[in-house]
């Protein structure tokens, strides 16, 4: 499948700001099943320094800062990614390896730091003994990592509510598993927490996916929004993605911008800027399949 | 006393490792010649030169802060008389393990931000790196001008029962106390010169010129003449005074994150005449508060980018961030392993016996002695203090043994060791105390590698024996004394100026300057006030008339409009009862506008600027500290009068220090223009509130005398118009006459003679400043006495031309003020604001 996909951001402030730096992670990278055909970036005003950089996970971002009085700032990404259907697709879930054998495994020297560092917890990743009771229930001795994952997918799935609006970025993840609301990166957030505290290496996954509007209803410009899941390591397979939003096991649909240990690491658009007053933020971000 | 110390001790069963003497009694060679020198002083020159010590220490303002306590803000800092004393041979040891122990660390801190084969192989253990919160990967692949890394280092050591040397801390992050540990010396030097000199103590000066050499060659960009700051978190810091004292010993410019802005990708320095590019900047503020970009996002502390100039080679921070990973109790237990897999030598100075939870066999080790041993977190931070497993209840043993279980890699177990004692000098009494002692190393590119500091900080703990050290309020700092000869080339001093041109005045810096001459001018003014109010309440009954008692009320009301305090005397019940308001105008440092706010403001700002002033302003600055804090103590206004009279005094010879020692530079402009600022407003305040009516003329006689008394100007008018006291002569006096020093007309003029020699933009125009101290030179200059006290109609008391008048004087100066602070000060403000809701619609 090919996708376009277009992420704009705008801030106005009331009064001008003089000075402003930025991060952006919103440039896809190469994954196993993820090509990018193409990436530009507009930004207004003009910066008056940027630099494109590869971060400690390999993604890349844009650091740009711009130093002139200005009211408004504009963000806008424009990707075009070619997705095909992973393997682990065609994997029976009940034909992989135990996941205590994976737990094992992932403390043996045959394991590289790089993947294990994400079994430690991590800022908005803490782990705790409740997490561990919760992930044992679907991880039951013996059972096969991936029937073991799916069945903790949609039990996140069907034990959370979807609630927009009632978590923001600085919700911790106990709140979440005692209000069981929040919103995809909280989802995440949770799995991760989950996953870390009964030994298993799995990260933060920050991407795009395209909306399907409700069957007669017209496709609305802009509705479509950033989306985040994670990636279980299964040596056998690799980094294995699932969905808890929409209890799915991701295929060819989730446009990937940039992987951490959680949303810290990754986040879409952050910045600082000098100025008096109040601001306005509005993002819209569409997501179009291309025949 | 160091006699009865000594045989005391002898042949006592001793639970620690004694400094001093052997187990039977003889007193090792090193300190054999120090103590009989302390033996021969005799107990009350010993006690002379204790209080010499404590005297000089506060009267250079040696203070430290104690974080969460609310007295704990500039507490003095403490030194024990009797030093640390290493042998040559115990320092030759010494110095050869830190700097052994330092050149291992670069080696794993630029493996951990390098190609990491030392994890990789196993060596260091990945979870103990990858878990720290130290470890930041914004820094990875990070490089440094030069082979090393690790700039600054220092150990926390001390002597374990067996007599060696131990570490028990590695201190890599901001490490603190090079400048205390000056300090320490320059008044032992002063208190026991001849001791000092008797006994060949080696000079420490030779590690402050190593500083700076090391810190010049860390330039990316301007090697010859780099720009080099000392980036402190402000006056609320621990060792705050420190900074400031680095910074005039140094000759760098002290800054707070605000004084720093990065833009175009290099770092500047906001100064009050433009911009300046910074080259290094040592840092005393904790890594993840340098960049809230970055790292922390709350803190206020760091500089915005700063992270990206690292990245992008146009600034060097020093220490490095990242560094601190190393400053880590489980990287403890491989050391020695490292140390020999790495260098191929046998690590010198062990450190304290420590088990990593990490490793199964190490975890159950932990776990069924945690009662024995000390739990710590891998990264040490104020929310995570050591755990002594003796101090635990059984429950509490069982949530931290379930909490090392869960994650086992975020803990160690370390031995309770029991330290050495020293002699301290505690309370008049010489005891045996627990000491820790701090070295210091610097990579200044010698043949070694690092240089040493030749002594060091050293801290006894007021208990004996068992220590687990920090700079809290518990401990009493020592002098190092390392015996030996001085075999230190003689280097240049280290008061050497670096050649920087130009001396520079950051925004930040004159910021303060310019409240410290405000709120120097106002507490003055308040006083004054004050002074001529209680003197005339003393001619008044106790239970006051408004309605007959015109020249009190006109007074009382005059000083709410000066301080702006609630709720002040406008209403009839303060009126009649002034006494309480009075009081609490004077001592309530929570009232807004009270006597005892404006100085503590004025001493705020006084701190701020310290390393610009000097010792003998420090004095005078501790004495109205003294005087002020004694206003909580007095309920009784009349005994006020006489506190008041002498903090004015002090007020006044602060003043007479600065015009006396300060150079005419852009700190005094600032400084001065303060100064004649607030005092114009005061002065125009004051003449408004109390000729604002027509009053029968022995009242406005009387008014007009305490108006001349409240601006010291009584004699001049008597001089020169030698007749009863008339309305318009007053004003022409205070208003116009150019010769006194106390009129607004001399007041403007100063203003605008100190604002035209600071730096500025402006050639062709007058800037908006200087428009608007113009007008309101013109308008006093053109004012007409006999116009101004008209009423404004037959039979009213109101005089509205001069109520108007000094209404728009005062709002002209108010937007002078405002407009000073938008030209020259740092006021930008700065909003994080990050893409937080991420809200799918599926």
């Amino acid at each position: 499948m090919r996708y376009q996909v277009r992420h704009v951001t705008k801030y106005k402030y009331n009064s001008p700001a003089e000075l402003c730096h930025n991060i952006v992670y919103q440039c896809p990278s190469d994954y196993p099943f993820q090509k990018v055909n193409s990436y530009k970036y507009r930004i207004s005003p003009e910066p008056n320094y940027e630099m494109n950089r590869r971060d400690f996970f390999e993604n890349q971002y844009l650091y740009f800062s711009i130093q002139k009085l200005h009211k408004e700032l504009s963000v806008e990404s424009i990707a075009e990614v070619t997705l095909e259907v992973p393997q682990w697709m065609k994997v029976n879930p009940l034909e992989t390896q135990s996941w205590e054998e994976v737990v094992e495994w992932l403390r043996t020297p045959e394991a590289m730091n790089d993947t294990r560092q994400f079994y430690l917890g991590s800022t908005n990743v803490e782990l705790h003994r409740h997490y561990k009771e919760y992930a044992l229930e679907s991880f039951m001795p013996g059972r096969p990592i991936m029937a073991a994952m799916m069945d903790l997918n949609e039990r996140i799935f069907n034990d959370f509510k979807f609630t927009p609006g009632f978590t923001d970025i600085s919700t911790p993840v106990s709140e979440v598993f005692k209000t069981k609301k929040g919103v995809c990166q909280d989802f995440a957030h949770f799995g991760l927490a989950c996953l870390r505290s009964i030994g298993l290496a799995a990260r933060y996954m920050s991407g795009y996916i395209e909306t399907i509007p409700p069957p007669g209803k017209p496709k609305l410009v802009g509705a479509d929004a950033s989306h985040a899941w994670i990636a279980l390591f299964i040596p056998d397979i690799g980094w294995v993605e699932f969905d808890s939003t929409n209890n799915l096991l991701v295929s060819d649909q989730h446009i990937r911008t940039a992987s951490g240990r959680d949303f810290s690491d990754v986040i879409p658009l952050k910045g600082i800027v000098y100025s008096g007053g109040d601001q306005e933020m509005d993002v819209t971000v569409d997501v179009n399949q291309l025949k | 006393m160091i006699n009865s110390y000594l045989s005391e001790r002898v042949g006592k069963k001793r639970k620690f490792f004694d400094e001093v003497s052997d187990a039977d009694g003889n007193v090792y060679p090193h300190w054999k010649e120090v103590l009989r020198q302390f033996g021969e002083m005799g107990d009350e020159s010993l006690k002379e030169r204790a209080e010499d010590v404590s005297r000089i220490l506060r009267e250079n303002g040696v203070t430290h802060n104690v974080y969460g306590d609310p007295d704990g803000l500039n507490r003095a800092w403490q030194l024990d008389p009797i030093p640390m004393v290493f042998s040559e041979q115990d320092w030759s040891f010494i110095d050869q393990g830190l700097k052994q122990r330092a050149k291992l660390l670069d080696i794993v801190l630029k493996d951990i931000y390098g190609s990491r084969k030392l994890i990789r192989s196993g060596d260091i253990p990945f979870e103990l790196i990858y878990n720290h919160k130290g470890f930041l990967r914004q820094l990875d692949k990070l490089r440094l001008p030069g082979d090393q890394l690790l700039i600054q280092y220092s150990a926390d050591l001390a002597r374990g029962p067996n007599g060696k040397m131990w570490v028990l801390n590695d201190r890599t992050d901001a490490p603190s106390g090079a400048g205390y540990s000056f300090e320490n010396r320059s008044v032992m030097m002063q208190a026991f010169p001849d001791m000092i000199r008797n006994n060949k103590i080696q000079r420490i000066n030779e590690y402050y010129n190593a500083v700076k050499r090391a810190l010049m060659r860390l330039s990316w960009q301007d090697k010859l003449n780099p720009r080099i700051v000392i980036l402190t978190p402000g006056p609320g810091n621990e060792t705050f005074f420190e900074h400031a004292y680095l910074s005039s010993l140094m000759g760098f410019t002290l800054v707070t994150g605000d004084d720093l802005m990065v833009s175009d990708g290099y770092v500047w320095l906001k100064t009050i005449g433009g911009l300046e590019k910074v080259d290094v900047i040592v840092r005393r503020v904790d890594d993840i508060f340098c960049d809230p970009m970055e790292f922390n996002m709350d803190s206020r502390l760091g500089v915005v980018g700063l992270m990206e100039a690292i990245r992008d080679k146009k600034v060097t921070v020093i220490n490095p961030l990242g560094c601190r990973v190393l400053e880590n109790p489980g990287l403890m237990a491989f050391l020695p392993k490292l140390s020999q897999k790495i260098l191929g030598e046998d690590l010198l100075l062990p450190s304290v016996a420590t088990w990593w939870c990490g490793q199964k066999k190490e975890l159950d080790y932990v776990l069924d002695n945690i009662q024995n041993l000390v739990i710590k977190r891998i990264y040490i931070d104020s929310q995570a203090k050591s755990i002594w497993g003796a101090q635990l209840g059984e429950k509490e043993i069982l949530e931290l043994k379930e909490a090392i279980l869960l994650e086992p890699y975020m803990y160690v177990g370390q031995e309770m060791a029991t330290f050495s004692t020293t002699p301290s000098y505690i309370d008049g009494e010489i005891q045996p105390k627990s000491a820790v002692f701090r070295g210091y190393a610097i990579a200044d590119g010698s043949e070694d590698g690092y240089t040493i500091m030749r002594g060091g900080l050293s801290r006894s703990s007021k208990n004996e024996g068992l220590l687990m050290p920090s700079a809290n309020a518990q401990s009493i700092s020592k002098d190092t004394w390392v015996i030996g000869d001085d075999s230190t080339k003689q280097t240049k001093s280290i008061q050497e100026k670096v050649h920087y041109g130009d001396w520079i005045l950051p925004s930040k810096t004159a910021e303060n300057l310019f409240w410290l001459g405000r709120y120097g001018e106002r507490s003055i003014h308040t006083i004054r006030l004050l002074r001529t109010v209680l003197k005339r309440r003393t001619e008044s009954p106790d239970i006051v008339h408004p309605e007959k008692d015109d020249v009190l009320v006109a007074l009382l009301q005059s000083l709410t409009a000066m301080t702006l305090t609630q709720p002040g005397f406008e209403e009839e019940d303060t009126l009649k009862s002034p006494d309480e308001e009075l009081l609490s105008l004077i001592k309530d440092t929570a009232k807004i506008g009270s006597l005892a706010q404006s100085i503590q403001a004025f001493l705020n700002n006084s701190y701020s600027v310290r390393d610009k002033l000097g010792l003998d302003i420090w004095r005078i600055l501790d004495m109205i500290n003294d005087s002020s804090v004694r206003y909580k103590q007095i309920d009784d206004l009349r005994v006020m009068t006489s506190k008041l009279d002498n903090s004015l005094v002090r007020l006044m010879g602060f003043h007479g220090m600065m015009v006396d020692t300060m150079t005419r530079d852009d700190a005094w402009h600032i400084y001065s223009i303060g100064r004649f600022l607030e005092s114009s407003i005061n002065i125009c305040v004051i003449l408004k509130e109390v000729l604002k009516k027509d009053y029968p003329i022995e009242v406005e006689r009387e008014l007009l005398e305490k108006i001349l008394m409240v601006n010291e100007s009584l004699i001049t008018y008597r001089y020169h118009y030698k007749s009863a006291i008339e309305i318009s002569s007053v004003i022409s006096l205070l208003l116009i006459n150019e010769t006194n020093p106390r009129s607004l007309t001399y007041h403007l003029e100063h203003i605008q003679k100190e604002l035209g020699r600071l730096p500025s933009k402006h050639t062709q125009y007058l800037s908006s400043i200087q428009k608007k101290l113009l007008k309101a030179s013109m308008m006093v200059r053109l004012c007409e006495p006999d116009q101004l006290v008209l009423v404004d109609k037959e039979g009213s008391e109101k005089r509205v031309n001069l109520i108007n008048f000094f209404t728009e004087l005062v709002q002209i100066l108010a937007s002078v003020s405002t407009d000073i602070s938008s030209q020259y000060f740092s006021h930008t403000t700065f909003h994080a604001h990050s893409n937080s809701t991420l809200i799918p619609e599926i």
